[in-house]
C-alpha cells in the first residue's frame, strides 16, 4: 500500500492528536516469544519478537479484540500518533478510533508487525543470535501462515480468548481469512477488503519485478550488506513499480495529469524529472527505502505469492470448510492488482461452503488502495458488520 | 400511504407461510433486507440477499441479513444445483434482462422459485392505458416514463405461457385483487392486481 494516503485537513482547530475521535498518543510494544518457533518450512527460529500496539480495553470476558492485520509495506502503527509532531498518524487512523467504524469504545484493537518485517518484528535485518550478524537470506522461507501463528501467539500473550474481528486489505485480508481457517472457534467475523484466495500471475509478475530490481542491484550481495547500507536504488525501484500498481490510471490522471515539475534542470538532460509523476514515484522510492528493509521485501512478496488457498487446501470450499466466523469481503472496482473478481470468488467459494458471508463492491477510481481512504460508506459498511448482533439471523446448522 | 406499506407486506405474508424453518432461502433484487429479515426472525431461514446497489447491500449487512452486491446471473452460475431451497425474486422479473435466464437459473440453483409480480393486466391498468393513452401510474409504480427504470410489463397470461413454454411446474399460486389482500375469485388476468408463484422444475 502507498504510504502517503491523503486526509482532509485537520478538522478544526487544535492538535489533531486532541481530536475526540482520535485514539491520541500511543506507545508501540514488543512481545517477545523466548521459545522455538517452527515456520511452515519446517526452518525454526529460536523466538522472535513482534512489535504491536493496541487501543481501547479488553472487556471482562476478553472478547472484545479486533486484530488490524497489515498489507505488504504496512506495519504496527495503524492509529494514533507516536507523538505531537508527528506529520501522519497511523495508516488506518480514519478507520479507527473512539466512536470511528472501529470503535476503540467498544473494541480491544491490536495491531502487529508481521514476522519477517523490519518494523520492529524479527525479520532478515534481525540478528541472529548464533552469528550476532543480520539474517539476511538465512532467514527462514516465510509464509501468510507464519504471520498468522505468530500473531496468534501474541493474542494468547495479550489473554484474548476470542477476536471480535480479525480486518485487513490486501494482504492483511490474506491474514484475516487465514486466521479465521486456522483457529476456526477463535475468530467471529473477518473483515477482508482488497484481496484475493490465490495471488494470480499478474500479482505474482510484479512481485517478481521488484525482486529482481532489489537482487540485480550489486549492493544486494546475496542478502549479505550492512544493515545501513543495501540495494538502495533496487528497493526504489521495485517501490516505484508497486506504487502504481496501488493506483488506478483515473487516480494518477486526476492527482498529476501531464503536469510538469519545477525543478531546476539537473545533469540528466532530457532524462532528469520532467513530469510531476516522475517526481512524486522517485519521492516515493527515496522515502521507502529510509524505512524498509529490502530482505524483508523479498521475503514478505514471496509469502504473498505463496498464497494459493486453493493449492494449500484442494479447493476453496475445503479450505473455508471449518470457517465459523461470519465474513464481509469487499472488493473495489478499480483495484487492478486484486480486482473485485477475485473478492468476489471468495465471498462465494465462502457461501458456497454454507459460511454466513457478504460481498459489498466499492465504485472508487483510486485502485487497490481504496481501502485506505475516506469513505462514508465504507465506514458504515464495517462499522454496520462490526456492531450488529451475534448471528443476526440464526443460520449454520 | 398505509396502503403502500400494507403492499410490502404481502410478500411477508404469503412467502412467510411458503417456506419451511430453517431453510436456505436467498432474495434476489433484496433491497434493504426486509423480507428477509421477517424471514429470519419468523421461520429462523438462512437467509441471503442479492442486490445491484452498494447502500442497499450495507443495509442489509448491518441487520444482520448477509448480501452480496453483483449480478444475479453471475451469483446463481457460482451455486451447485439445488444448492437453495428457496430463491425468492418478488417485484424484480419485471426489470430484468433476460427473465428467463435468471428464472431458469435460479430453478437449476435452487428446489423452489417464488416469483411475485404486479399484473399489469389489471383491468385498472387497462383502462389507465386506454383511457390515458400514457404510460400506468398508481401506488405501486409512482413515477413518470422518464424518472422511472427500464421495466418489461408482465401479465398473469404472459407469466403462465412462459411457465408452460419452459415447462415449469406451478406449484403454488397466490392472486390477489386490487387491495392486495382478497383472493381472486376469477379471470385473474383481468381482475387480480399481484400474483405470486411457487415455481419447480419438471412439467406441470
Amino acid at each position: 500500500m502507498t504510504d502517503d494516503v491523503e486526509l482532509t485537513a485537520s478538522r478544526g482547530a487544535g492538535p489533531r492528536h486532541l481530536a475526540p475521535d482520535d485514539v491520541g498518543l500511543v506507545q508501540p510494544r514488543d512481545f517477545v516469544h523466548a521459545a522455538p518457533f517452527e515456520f511452515t518450512s519446517g526452518q525454526t527460529l529460536p523466538g522472535f519478537t513482534l512489535r504491536y500496539e493496541t487501543y481501547g480495553s479488553l472487556n471482562e470476558a476478553r472478547d472484545n479484540t479486533v486484530l488490524i492485520c497489515h498489507a505488504l509495506s504496512g506495519d504496527h502503527h495503524c492509529a494514533g500518533w507516536h507523538s505531537p509532531e508527528d506529520r501522519k498518524p497511523g495508516w488506518w487512523n480514519n478507520l479507527i478510533g473512539p466512536g470511528k467504524a472501529v470503535d476503540t469504545g467498544r473494541f480491544f484493537v491490536v495491531c502487529a508487525n508481521v514476522l519477517g518485517g523490519c518494523q520492529g518484528s524479527t525479520g532478515p535485518s534481525s540478528a541472529d543470535p548464533a552469528t550476532g550478524r543480520p539474517y539476511g537470506i538465512s532467514f527462514p522461507d516465510l509464509t501468510v501462515r507464519d504471520i498468522v501463528l505468530s500473531q496468534k501467539l501474541l493474542l494468547d500473550h495479550l489473554g484474548v480468548s476470542k477476536l471480535h474481528a480479525a480486518i485487513g486489505g490486501s494482504m492483511g485480508g490474506m491474514t484475516a481469512v487465514l486466521f479465521a481457517i486456522e483457529f476456526p472457534s477463535f475468530v467471529r467475523r473477518v473483515v477482508a477488503m482488497a484481496t484475493t484466495s490465490r495471488e494470480g500471475a499478474q500479482a505474482i509478475a510484479f512481485n517478481e519485478v521488484g525482486r529482481q530490481a532489489i537482487m540485480q542491484d550489486p549492493a544486494w550481495a546475496k542478502g549479505d550488506y550492512p544493515r545501513d547500507g543495501g540495494p538502495r536504488v533496487g528497493l526504489a525501484i521495485a517501490r516505484m513499480m508497486a506504487h502504481i500498481t496501488y493506483l488506478s490510471d483515473a487516480s494518477m490522471d486526476r492527482k498529476f495529469g501531464r503536469r510538469l515539475t519545477q525543478q531546476a534542470p539537473g545533469s540528466e538532460g532530457s532524462f532528469d524529472v520532467h513530469f510531476e509523476v516522475e517526481s512524486y514515484l522517485r519521492y516515493q522510492g527515496q522515502s521507502f527505502i529510509n524505512r524498509f528493509d529490502a530482505n524483508s521485501y523479498l521475503y514478505i512478496t514471496r509469502a504473498l505469492d505463496q498464497f494459493d488457498l486453493v493449492q494449500a487446501y484442494g479447493s476453496l470450499e475445503r479450505a473455508f470448510g471449518p470457517v465459523e466466523a461470519e465474513s464481509l469481503v469487499v472488493g473495489f472496482a478499480s483495484d487492478w492488482l486484486f480486482p473485485p473478481e477475485q473478492n468476489r470468488q471468495m465471498a462465494l467459494a465462502l457461501l458456497r461452503s454454507g459460511k454466513r458471508a457478504s460481498y459489498a463492491e466499492l465504485a472508487t477510481d483510486l485502485g487497490h488502495d481504496s481501502f485506505l481512504l475516506e469513505s462514508e460508506g465504507l465506514y458504515a459498511l464495517v462499522r454496520g458488520f462490526l456492531e450488529r448482533g451475534p448471528g443476526g439471523a440464526p443460520t449454520q446448522a | 400511504m398505509e396502503k403502500h406499506v400494507e403492499k410490502r407486506t404481502v410478500d411477508m405474508r404469503v412467502i412467510g407461510d411458503w417456506v419451511e424453518p430453517r431453510a436456505r432461502v436467498c432474495d434476489l433484487g433484496c433491497g434493504q433486507g426486509q423480507l428477509l429479515d421477517y424471514l429470519a426472525q419468523s421461520k429462523g431461514v438462512r437467509a441471503l440477499g442479492v442486490d445491484l446497489d452498494f447502500a442497499k447491500v450495507a443495509s442489509c449487512v448491518r441487520r444482520g441479513v448477509d448480501a452480496y452486491q453483483g449480478d444475479m446471473t453471475t451469483f446463481l452460475k457460482a451455486f451447485p444445483d439445488g444448492h437453495f431451497d428457496r430463491i425468492i425474486c418478488s417485484r424484480t422479473v419485471q426489470e430484468l434482462n433476460d427473465p428467463a435466464e435468471v428464472i431458469l437459473e435460479a430453478l437449476r440453483a435452487g428446489r423452489f422459485v417464488t416469483v411475485g409480480f404486479v399484473n399489469h393486466g389489471f383491468w385498472k391498468n387497462r383502462i389507465h392505458t386506454l383511457v390515458r393513452g400514457r404510460k400506468v401510474r398508481n401506488a405501486v409504480y409512482p413515477t413518470s416514463w422518464f424518472e422511472s427504470r427500464p421495466a418489461n410489463p408482465v401479465t398473469i397470461a404472459d407469466f403462465e405461457d412462459f411457465c408452460r413454454l419452459k415447462s415449469i411446474r406451478i406449484a403454488r399460486r397466490v392472486l390477489l385483487l386490487g387491495d392486495w389482500k382478497t383472493p381472486c375469485p376469477a379471470f385473474p388476468n383481468l381482475l387480480a392486481g399481484y400474483a405470486l408463484y411457487d415455481l419447480t422444475r419438471g412439467p406441470a
